[in-house]
């Protein structure tokens, strides 16, 4: 399988990695508007290089495509590539807004092509095993969460275009909340309203603190709090700590801890802690951590057996209304905001 | 040689593979570079003369207090990791990764050793891999060049992604210049050693210094413990065991035991952040290495 990639950024230098080390899978193609980068990747790897998405497509005919770009051009890439037929796999967030997305999402919705979009928290094992506790029902009916997302990451005004709002769509919430809100989304369904607050302190134009209440559609309510500007968190850390009739759970990038008042569909009555090395399973190859490989991988073979990934556009495109509505709500002091 | 115990520097700067919060609690205490001079002088003193020191911003303060010191200036020996992966991936962030290679290398120090070659702009500086990356290298090792540096290691980030692209001549270029200019070991950190043994071979660098994940649970080990175990079995390297003790899951005894039950494993690394253990894990680690060399070399012989 050949695949192209474009945006050769940090997330664009991963997944070509990825893929690229994987079996039966070939790095045909990248495209930049760096002439830096491009010439650096040329002179290391017979590769061929464009600055021209619709040329490298025209060019390389590719049979799989990364899109790693900037959020602002991600719609339109991803137009081509459903024009052309071709899967393709979007880094997160999906767009600017979500409004952005919805032609592409209903181009996508009478064809069977396969998409994805990098939320890839889903393929850390903490999560996932959290997942698989919720849905058992063995916590019985779930009553309230409250979640935290934060990483040491900001101090002074950014530079780049994570930074301006009209190339990124925002700041924190769009841009790393977006993978609790993913996870929330998975775990409790469908949100109804949303109650939010941000606050700009080191950037001009985005937000980088923000803190927002769910109501979902089965009467799960709780609290996500979200920053890439708080200290003493070297790496990004979310954290998830759920109250439900039979007990409570708590999950973060470390460990799932479950405690159960009663033994319930063969978990155990008390504490059941799972770390990290508990769950832990290699995997072909790893760079940057093994759930961008499962990610990768789940892709691929979506793609060679034609089957839709989970983790879609369509599913992207929920995050992004639920965005819309942190930043609606946000505008109007905390108002309760229906997500469309 | 290299040294068969070497004192680990995660504990120093926060990274906890098991917990971040433990993590971040740790980096608090030792924001204090007086404590991790007290750990690195008792290690010292317990025959553990050698040290990892990533590139971490708190290093290089530890490593001023390393050469003003001359009993460790010349008796540590340092084996640096290179680059400080999460430093890039955090100004990546912040700033995107063109920036990073401009700030970085845009510097009065490098702007001008590159001279005119750098003044034609990164359009043609791009053209000279070779030049830039070793530029990026010097980048990264000038605060720490006065140490006694034992090896210097590519980080796992950047090897594992050499290895993705394919693209070995990377590992050549690094190898020829640590050798060369600063006459330390060219080594290798990677979460995926049967791959990268197998490149390395490819671009003719024999019997190399690697470090890696190995436990007996296999925490962290790729792409499993038998495959690993296999390419330890049939292939001639230096290993240099890390995350021995499956981030604090298994007792040194069981984990020494395994680790130095294994072909190619030289030297392990150890994270000590408090004196209360070390010195019964330095004990276990040289008792399991007596162990194995009276099986290697029977006392009749």
């Amino acid at each position: 399988m050949r695949v192209a990639v474009v945006g050769i950024g940090k997330m664009g230098l991963l997944h070509a990695g990825i893929m690229n080390a994987m079996d039966g899978v070939e790095l045909c193609g990248i495209c930049d508007s760096s002439k830096f980068l491009l010439g650096f990747a040329k002179s290391l790897k017979n590769v061929s290089t464009h600055d021209d998405f619709k040329k490298m497509l025209d060019k390389e005919n590719p049979d799989s495509v990364v899109i790693t770009t900037p959020v602002n051009l991600h719609i339109p890439m991803a137009s081509e590539c459903v024009e052309r037929e071709i899967p393709f796999f979007l880094e997160k967030p999906l767009s600017l807004e979500s409004s952005d997305a919805d032609a592409l999402v209903e181009s996508i919705e009478d064809r069977n092509l396969v998409t994805m979009v990098g939320y890839m928290m889903r393929y850390v094992e903490t999560f996932q095993k959290a997942k698989e506790i919720l849905a058992s029902g063995a916590l019985g009916d779930l009553i309230n969460f409250n979640a935290t997302i934060y990483v040491a990451q900001l101090f002074k005004t950014g530079k780049g275009w994570r930074y301006s709002k009209k190339e990124s769509g925002g700041g924190v919430v769009v841009g790393q909340a977006t993978h609790l809100i993913d996870l929330l989304q998975w775990y409790f369904g469908k949100v109804d309203y949303v109650s939010a607050h941000t606050k700009n302190w080191y950037s001009q134009e985005v937000e980088d603190f923000a803190h927002a209440h769910f109501e979902f559609s089965d009467g799960v309510t709780g609290w996500m709090d979200s920053s890439w500007s708080v200290r003493h968190h070297r790496l990004l850390e979310i954290t998830i700590k759920v109250n439900a009739a039979n007990g409570n759970l708590i999950v973060n990038d470390d460990y799932v801890k479950l405690f159960l008042d009663v033994d319930v569909n063969g978990y155990q009555a008390g504490w059941t802690s799972l770390n990290r090395p508990d769950l832990f399973e290699g995997v072909e190859f790893d760079v940057g951590g093994p759930q961008y490989t499962k990610q990768d991988k789940a892709f691929i073979e979506a793609i060679r057996k034609t089957e839709k990934v989970k983790s879609d556009v369509k599913n992207a495109h929920e995050v992004q209304k639920i965005v819309d509505a942190i930043y609606s709500s946000a505008q109007k002091r905390g108002r309760p905001t229906r997500v469309e | 040689m290299i040294d068969r115990i070497i004192l680990g520097h995660n504990q120093f700067f926060g990274v906890n593979h098991l917990a971040a919060q433990r993590g971040n609690e740790k980096h608090a205490y030792f924001n204090d570079t007086s404590r991790i001079k007290h750990i690195i002088n008792f290690s010292f003193d317990h025959g553990a003369k050698a040290m990892m020191m990533s590139t971490h911003e708190r290093a290089s303060l530890v490593a001023e207090e390393i050469l003003h010191d001359s009993r460790l200036k010349d008796g540590l020996g340092i084996y640096l990791l290179v680059p400080y992966a999460a430093k890039y991936v955090r100004q990546a962030n912040e700033k995107g990764l063109v920036n990073i290679v401009k700030d970085s290398l845009g510097g009065t120090t490098f702007g001008d050793k590159l001279g005119t070659f750098w003044r034609g702009g990164l359009g043609l500086i791009s053209k000279d891999v070779k030049k830039l990356l070793v530029a990026l290298i010097d980048f990264e090792v000038a605060q720490y060049a006065k140490l006694n540096l034992k090896a210097i290691f590519l980080h796992d980030v950047v090897t594992d992604l050499v290895l993705g692209w394919d693209v070995p001549n990377i590992f050549e270029i690094y190898a020829d210049h640590v050798q060369n200019k600063y006459n330390a070991i060219p080594a290798f950190c990677t979460k995926n050693l049967p791959k990268l043994v197998e490149a390395l071979k490819g671009v003719g660098i024999e019997n190399p210094l690697i470090m890696a994940s190995i436990n007996k649970l296999g925490y962290q080990v790729n792409p499993s413990l038998d495959a690993f175990e296999a390419c330890l079995k049939s292939n001639k390297l230096q290993l240099l065991a890390m995350s021995t003790l499956a981030a604090g899951y298994l007792k040194p005894k069981e984990a020494y035991e395994y680790v130095f039950s294994l072909p190619c494993v030289e030297s392990v690394v150890v994270g000590v952040s408090t004196t209360h253990h070390a010195v019964e894990t330095f004990d276990e680690i040289r008792m399991q290495i007596k162990k194995r060399q009276q099986i290697e070399e029977p006392i009749s012989s």
